[in-house]
């Protein structure tokens, strides 16, 4: 996520395979992407490392695999679904049954995706009885679903209201009804081919009422029940029937049983199933493409031209994606968010467990990268008057460094503050190639390449730890440090740049000096 | 060296300290301070304008007594409200008249430079970047990010761990495992700014943040 920069990001290795076959141990060392760099050189400006980088709080730490795992390296379980926007959890039976959207009054607006409110069309000076009719409001854009020519009797059951009501108030049928029309249209059919083939010429094809082209859901509707009677007729009635090919139901179980237990063990001759046919009408849910419909889309772009076509954005976010006009426009229903537990890619492990309540934040569960690995940060040095430390200080907190004014050739130091979250010292070895590559060659210079960091020992641990005079001392000392002051137990080489030497030193943390010198462009 | 002590003695500061330690910018424009609660260690700084004279008012306006103080902004303990920004509770017009209505701030918020908030909640560990604005009636829940220049459409509820960004605002991402663990004693102890290490973390404890605001 954007950070304010200068940021750090980690390299995880699980992009490449060689590594994670052979895991080496990175806890005791510095930065993953040092290591073993005589093997492979890891190029942050590759495009592929946009994928292997992360900042430190996305990173987990598996303690059996002793590496570090960033989202491409975990697995995601689900542990439950909850609507963003009214917070309710959703049970998984209802997520199977009634899709990933919230069927509450969650509504998003079709045309810029904020959240739209239900509000009623009341006139002041008549009151309904109800207190509508009521329309759905993106308070954001003022989109209203009156555009689409809805209106709504009730403010509760908006999803229930929605599924029925067609864009322009039409109603659209329901499951039972579209099955019913469906039949009494098959039934009209062969009706039809009945009189064509008996010759006579006066069917009743009057019938046959003409709404345009069936809509997205019709198809879905007609697809489906098509396919489901072809399943049926490839089911046998009689589970010993030879054209019972389903290998996997249990009467072709049984039935192969039988064939093995019987002593006459004569192959029997295995038929061929008749392939199941398509869809070869539009009540079976074909769609044959018509270029009258082509042309009356032209006819629509001409005469309302582009403001009322849709971005490739609201169009995807439409339900039906087909859909071209803004008077195609559905409202959308909230999509359900997830709450996941995490587990290790290699062995397994749970990284990371969220408590299952949607109003609790906190985990159960959750290893972090920040606790195994040192944590880096880059930042500029101001060291132009050292002497008055304050001073600068101030002037800095009123003008900050401006990171986007390097200027080539003029050297610049940046500070590396290393701070150590383990129990042990760690020895950190640094390196970069002396240009950066890329267009711009800038030249860094680690000032100190080479140093320990402190254990993240507890203060008190090592107060007590000494004798009592220099418990005294490391008491005083913690106190000290604790109203902020960066005097206790600091070492370095005091304000001074000098290659060889830490800039700073703490109880877990040490700093030192880069040496940048922004190039010039390589064009120039 | 910064030692406090020196910055104590220091003329007439920037900010006045009040008991529960929350350090108020004497440049900032607070109307309604009787309807203003701050939790503590919370630091308002300059041209932050603190609307708690848009308070809610009783039902029955026609009781020409006295209004009872109501809390029109409550904001919680560590929280940050930096330079320029404007808090705003939310308002709704009904039958002719409009409605305030109070608005919450949680614990360890950050809230940057030059935003306007209206939101009806902002829960705890909230960091908001500068020039956002969050419309009427949003309700932002805990470990939240919300990107700069970012718009929150009014009655938009963030659930908890999203990244949101965008205008309108949508939500772009989660953050991480890590959001706001660390920093405070544990990051920076010592460190400060001399050390190179800034001893806060979005969404984290900002006790040392409030600390280093003189
Ligand atoms: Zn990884
Ligand atoms: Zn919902
Ligand atoms: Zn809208
Ligand atoms: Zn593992």
């Amino acid at each position: 996520m954007a950070q304010p920069f200068p940021y750090t990001y980690y390299s995880c290795d699980c992009y490449d395979s060689k590594v994670a076959a052979a895991p080496t141990k990175h806890a005791s060392q510095g930065i993953p992407p040092a290591e073993d760099e005589d093997e492979r050189d890891f190029d942050p400006r590759s495009p592929g490392a946009n994928y292997s980088l992360y900042p430190l709080e996305h990173l987990l730490y598996c303690e059996d695999c002793q590496q570090i795992r960033c989202p491409r390296c975990v697995v995601e379980e689900t542990l439950n679904w909850y609507c963003p926007s009214c917070l309710f959890e959703v049970p998984s039976s209802v997520v199977k049954t009634d899709g990933n959207r919230c069927t509450r009054n969650c509504y998003n607006c079709p045309v810029c995706s904020s959240p739209a409110v239900v509000t009623t069309l009341e006139d002041p000076f008549d009151p309904s009885s109800s207190g509508g009719p009521w329309l759905l409001l993106c308070t954001y854009c003022k989109w209203t679903s009156l555009e689409i020519g809805i209106e709504f009797e009730k403010h509760t059951g908006i999803t229930a209201q929605l599924a029925r009501l067609g864009n322009g108030g039409r109603t659209i049928p329901s499951h039972k009804e579209r099955e019913k029309e469906r039949e009494r249209r098959l039934e009209l059919d062969k009706h039809k081919s009945r009189d064509i083939l008996s010759g006579s010429e006066d069917s009743p094809t009057t019938d046959k009422r003409d709404d345009g082209p069936p809509s997205h859901d019709d198809i879905y509707a007609n697809l489906s029940a098509f396919y489901k009677s072809q399943l049926a007729a490839q089911q046998p009635s009689n589970p010993f029937s030879p054209h019972d090919i389903n290998f996997s139901s249990p009467s072709s179980f049984s039935r192969i049983m039988n064939l093995y237990s019987s002593s006459t063990s004569k192959k029997q001759k295995r038929e061929k199933p008749t392939p199941m046919r398509e869809a070869a009408s539009p009540l079976e849910g074909l769609t044959l493409h018509s270029p009258s419909t082509d042309t009356a889309i032209i006819d629509r772009l001409k005469t309302s031209g582009w403001s009322r076509t849709l971005s490739p954005a609201q169009k995807l976010a439409q339900m039906t994606p087909t859909v071209r006009f803004t008077s195609d426009l559905r409202p959308l229903a909230s999509i359900l968010c997830t709450k996941r537990g995490k587990r290790c890619r290699s062995c397994r492990h749970i990284l990371s467990k969220p408590e299952s309540k949607i109003t609790s934040t906190r985990y159960k569960i959750k290893l972090l990268a920040r606790n195994h690995i040192p944590r880096l940060s880059l930042r500029a040095l101001h060291t132009s008057t050292s002497a008055s430390a304050s001073a600068t200080a101030a002037a800095a907190a009123i003008l900050p460094f401006n990171y986007d004014s390097l200027r080539p050739g003029l050297p610049i130091h940046f500070l590396l503050h290393i701070s150590n979250p383990l129990f042990d010292p760690v020895r950190v070895t640094l390196a970069t190639p002396s240009l950066t590559p890329g267009r711009v060659h800038t030249r860094v210079t680690i000032l100190c390449p080479q140093f320990d960091v402190g254990a993240n020992t507890d203060v008190w641990d090592d107060a007590l730890s000494g004798s009592t005079d220099t418990a005294a001392g490391g008491l005083k000392r913690f106190s000290a440090s604790g109203e902020g002051g960066a005097g206790r137990g600091t070492e370095g080489s005091g304000g001074a740049v000098e290659a060889g030497k830490i800039w700073e030193r703490g109880r877990n943390w040490t700093s030192v000096v880069l040496e940048v010198v922004p190039g010039k462009d390589g064009k120039a | 060296m910064s030692r406090p002590s020196a910055r104590k003695a220091a003329p007439k500061g920037e900010y006045i300290e009040t008991d529960s330690g929350n350090k108020v910018s004497r440049r900032s424009a607070i109307t309604g301070t009787a309807n203003i609660t701050l939790g503590g260690r919370t630091v308002i700084m300059a041209d932050v304008h603190l609307r708690g004279d848009l308070h809610p008012t009783r039902a029955a306006p026609s009781t020409s007594g006295k209004e009872p103080i109501t809390t029109s902004i409550s904001i919680g303990r560590c929280t940050v409200i930096s330079t320029g920004s404007v808090i705003r509770p939310p308002s709704r017009i009904s039958r002719g008249e409009v409605h305030y209505y109070p608005m919450k701030i949680g614990d360890n918020v950050f809230i940057g430079p030059h935003c306007t908030i209206s939101a009806i909640s902002i829960s705890s560990h909230v960091h908001i970047s500068h020039h956002v604005t969050i419309h009427p009636f949003a309700m932002i829940k805990e470990n939240v990010k919300i990107l700069p220049h970012a718009v929150i459409p009014a009655n938009m509820v963030i659930p908890s761990g999203s990244v949101v960004g965008g205008q309108p605002a949508r939500v772009v991402g989660e953050v991480g495992e890590g959001w706001g663990v660390g920093g405070g004693v544990s990051g920076g102890i010592g460190g400060g700014e001399k050390g190179g290490e800034k001893g806060w973390v979005e969404g984290g404890d900002l006790r040392e943040l409030v600390r280093s605001v003189k």
